[in-house]
């Protein structure tokens, strides 16, 4: 694809012009209960050509398929004059590579037929209704897919890049006496059907989520000392911290984290690591083709820095962080998290726990929803915190509220970081959905409103 | 493409079907400091189902390679589901108006003097606003070795608004917008004003006597649409024929009040969901789902219906590179005989919801909610005394639609669901 690429931005005569070009093999395999719903493959192709024109900013075209690029590119200039921008659209300068990083697949998923799919997604199913007699429906989706990306840019950008991921997504239904629960549990992997380390141990913990949540009792509402397990810590900060630390998107908050203001307790830092080493999210380079780079958002609970675009980066003259990702195969870069992590503190769960006479645990979040910076979390699941262990499972658990006041009641942070593995993805506005990873250690907040949504 | 697919595939399966959609969208996004960008996406797609040897396989493509399509849909339908599928036979197409002329050629220059028309209608010094227009154009055509030929062209249109009022004391952002086949009219967009002008302007109550544990409420059209989720899940397809949804088995009968009547309906003319055929070739029809309370049909495609031993109603829905899906067309709750005005009347001292900020549980089927509601409003009296920050609200969907207040005759499209006011009595409700 190289040389059609280049040259339909040779023939551009825009002040910037851009294509990515993609294209996805996916297939799905998707067992309902005891029989396969859903054996589907998929390839998609398509793209976006782009230009900018200092003085009127931007025009973009997505299409589908790989013909004439040319046309699109002229198109999106046209459109990019027909466009209106008061203040002249520069772009932040980066260093200009030309990369190759579309290497042979150890593990190609595409190298593994459907029917050992097919079979691999019963054999989990068949594996959730025998752990517990009270499980009465399952859900097992497979999918995997393997994404192939190029990026030229009339700046002499050049990168042709290879990525596969692969997931799986449980859901069990458990049933007694009337009575009914889900649960739900995912497991993602940069690479092949061998990066799913530690798949074992997902089906059993699922199910125990479902059976647990039958003789859960609803929580009591009132204002608690909260722990968070390292998953619900992270999809927490994800979304009180990774959707304002950065300029807004079409659509979604406009609110974004004023640099210098204190917003948490010195033991709260988070930041955002697209560098991060075999998660789904991370890469080398972004797609405006920044080299992506570990950014520290909060640093001991003041707001030190935010993710950015060319253009926002240029627009509030710092240096682009290799944030600008396409929420679709069509869409636009924008400034999204990748891999968002909270730094590790000190001690263990146990120190977090000791001294809490009542108190609540939270894990495996369900959602966290928000609208301006007022926001709830949803646990999945949830226990008391009772003299300092846990102690009963209990249900309908929800936090939030304002999201500063949610963060100055941050008290303490764990040692015990892990990234977590699940499938998540995060919507943000206008700008699609993209894959993401969190990372944190189990965290403490203090005299949180629970139940019913209250902070 | 169609007929290349189906001729080499008839001799070698049992049944195929073919959906190609074509999509031409263009959007012109006005930023709140005026700036604007245009946007064009074109784009392709094939969707195949094989059905083979008593298994049926999925492929899609977004490129014109015939053979890798065909190839990828019999290598899917070699570990696909064990089903007995039926192709519909070929029918004619009912009429149904699903694209506008004017919307289908609808140029930057148009599309920016309606977002810029509801751009001026809206602002204000104390207001960070973003607007769009939007138009896109596409046909469908939907085929299958039984014969079915069909094909129909598609457009919607529309504008939008995010408007955040700046200060102390103000409403979160609130996002509205219209989409149907034609272009906005001047009603439309002065609809949408209206709209934000109810929801921006009541006051914050700085403080509220205490609310009792339930209250009545009226939930307004976009409300509504969020609030009857749980009911269009346990309507629609495997859940509701096979699967755990708490309507299942109980076709015949009265579960709801009996001022409720649900459609769906394809045929209305002009909105996001009409079409004369879905995506499995199946014609399509208007489909009463509840009359007067009483539970009358679920929604199935060939799938769920082989599946369940039942006729498909129609409501095939497939995309690229996804699951195809059972899915709703236009959902139509039917409107009662009261205004707005007189609902705010009856129901004395209550709230009144505009938007509803969705949550919906773990177990969404069951209808169980505890939401916030961070467009409330105290009524006392018929009036709106202003407005309330906090607002959690609880309870059961399917409990609220067994006994309704009453149904407001304000139906209103929110996309493709057309719903009036419900006033709703004893949600529980806290404030923070």
């Amino acid at each position: 694809m190289k040389a059609p690429l280049l040259d339909a931005i040779s023939q551009s005569r825009a002040g910037y012009s851009e294509i990515r070009l993609r294209r996805v093999w996916s297939t799905t395999v998707l067992v309902r209960d005891r029989m396969v719903e859903v054996a589907g493959a998929g390839v998609e192709t398509g793209g976006l050509a782009r230009c900018c024109s200092p003085d009127t900013g931007w025009g973009a075209v997505g299409f589908s398929g790989t013909a004439r690029l040319d046309v699109q590119l002229r198109r999106a200039h046209e459109l990019a004059l027909a466009a209106a921008s008061r203040q002249p659209v520069s772009l932040a300068p980066i260093p200009i590579r030309q990369l190759e990083l579309a290497h042979p697949l150890p593990d190609d998923p595409r190298e593994v037929g459907l029917p050992e799919k097919r079979q691999r997604a019963e054999s989990l199913a068949a594996e959730l209704y025998a752990a517990d007699r009270r499980v009465s429906g399952v859900r097992v989706l497979f999918r995997d897919e393997v994404i192939e990306t190029w990026l030229a840019t009339s700046e002499g950008t050049w990168i042709h890049e290879l990525r596969p991921a692969v997931s799986v997504a449980l859901l069990v239904v458990a049933e007694e006496a009337g009575n009914v629960e889900r649960s739900l549990g995912s497991l993602s992997a940069r690479g092949g059907w061998s990066a799913l380390a530690g798949i074992e141990a997902l089906p059993p913990r699922v199910v125990e989520g479902a059976v647990e949540q039958l003789h859960a009792r609803p929580v009591r509402p009132g204002r608690y000392p909260v722990v968070l397990d390292p998953g619900a810590a992270g999809a927490l900060l994800h979304r009180a911290v990774s959707h304002i630390a950065r300029p807004a998107l079409p659509g979604a908050d406009a609110d974004v984290l004023p640099m210098g203001t204190r917003v948490g307790p010195p033991c709260l830092t988070v930041g955002d690591d697209p560098c991060a080493e075999g998660l789904r999210a991370s890469a080398v380079c972004d797609d405006e083709g920044t080299l992506a780079r570990r950014s520290v958002i909060i640093q001991n609970g003041v707001v030190l820095g935010h993710l950015h675009n060319r253009e926002t980066a240029a627009a509030s003259g710092q240096a682009p962080t290799g944030h600008a990702r396409a929420g679709t195969l069509r869409g636009a870069p924008h400034p999204r998290a990748t891999n968002t992590y909270l730094a590790p503190g000190e001690g263990s769960l146990d120190d977090l726990l000791k001294g809490i006479r009542s108190g609540v645990y939270l894990s495996d979040v369900l959602s966290c929803e928000g609208a301006g910076d007022d926001f709830a979390v949803r646990a999945a699941r949830a226990r008391m915190i009772r003299d300092g262990r846990l102690a009963e499972p209990v249900k309908g658990v929800q936090i939030g509220g304002e999201l500063l006041a949610l963060l100055g009641r941050v008290d303490a942070v764990a040692a015990d970081f892990v990234w977590d593995s699940a499938a998540a993805r995060c919507r943000d506005g206008a700008a699609g959905v993209v894959p993401v990873t969190t990372g944190a250690p189990h965290l403490r907040l203090v005299d949180v409103g629970v139940g019913q949504g209250s902070a | 493409m169609i007929a290349r697919v189906l001729d080499v595939l008839a001799p070698r399966v049992s049944g195929a079907d073919l959906v190609v959609k074509t999509d031409d969208t263009l959007t012109v996004a006005i930023s709140s400091d005026g700036d604007s960008r245009v946007t064009s996406s074109r784009s392709r797609s094939s969707h195949l189902r094989v059905a083979r040897e008593g298994r049926v396989g999925y492929a899609s493509t977004e490129g014109d390679d015939a053979g890798e399509l065909i190839g990828h849909a019999l290598a899917a339908a070699s570990a696909g589901g064990e089903i007995e599928l039926f192709l519909p036979a070929p029918a004619p197409l009912p009429e149904v108006a699903s694209r506008s002329p004017q919307a289908a050629v609808a140029d930057v220059a148009t599309l920016d003097g309606l977002a810029r028309a509801l751009l001026e209608r809206l602002q204000r010094s104390d207001r960070r606003i973003e607007v769009w227009g939007e138009r896109a154009a596409g046909s469908v055509q939907v085929a299958n070795t039984r014969g079915v030929l069909a094909a129909y062209e598609v457009t919607l249109a529309g504008v939008g608004a995010v408007v955040e009022s700046i200060g102390a004391g103000s409403a979160p952002p609130c996002r509205v917008h219209s989409a149907a086949s034609a272009l906005p009219a001047l009603p439309d967009i002065e609809r949408l004003v209206s709209e934000v002008e109810r929801r921006l302007l009541p006051p914050l109550l700085d403080s509220c006597p205490p609310l009792p544990p339930a209250m009545p409420v009226c939930l307004a059209p976009r409300a509504v649409a969020t609030f009857l989720r749980p009911l269009r899940a346990a309507l629609a397809g495997y859940e509701a024929w096979l699967g755990s949804s708490p309507l299942r088995g109980k076709l015949g009968e009265r579960l709801f009040d009996e001022k409720l009547t649900l459609v769906d309906d394809p045929l209305a003319p002009g909105r996001p969901g009409s079409r004369p055929i879905d995506d499995d070739g199946v014609i399509a029809r208007r489909l009463a789902l509840i009359e007067r309370g009483r539970l009358l049909a679920f929604l199935a495609d060939l799938e769920v219906g082989a599946r369940a031993q039942v006729p498909s109603t129609g409501h095939s829905w497939r995309h690229p590179a996804a699951a195809p899906r059972v899915g709703f067309t236009n959902l139509c709750l039917s409107p009662g005989i009261e205004g707005r005005a007189t609902l705010l009347t009856m129901m004395g001292r209550g709230l009144l919801l505009e938007d509803l900020q969705w949550n919906g549980g773990p177990n969404p089927l069951a209808g169980s909610f505890t939401c916030r509601a961070p467009w409330a409003y105290l009524v006392e009296g018929g009036m709106v005394r202003g407005r309330l920050d906090g607002v959690v609200l609880t309870g059961n969907v399917f409990a609220a639609l067994a006994q309704l207040g009453a149904i407001g005759n304000d139906s209103t499209w929110v996309g493709a669901l057309c719903v009036p006011t419900l006033l709703v009595e004893g949600l529980g409700v806290t404030l923070r």
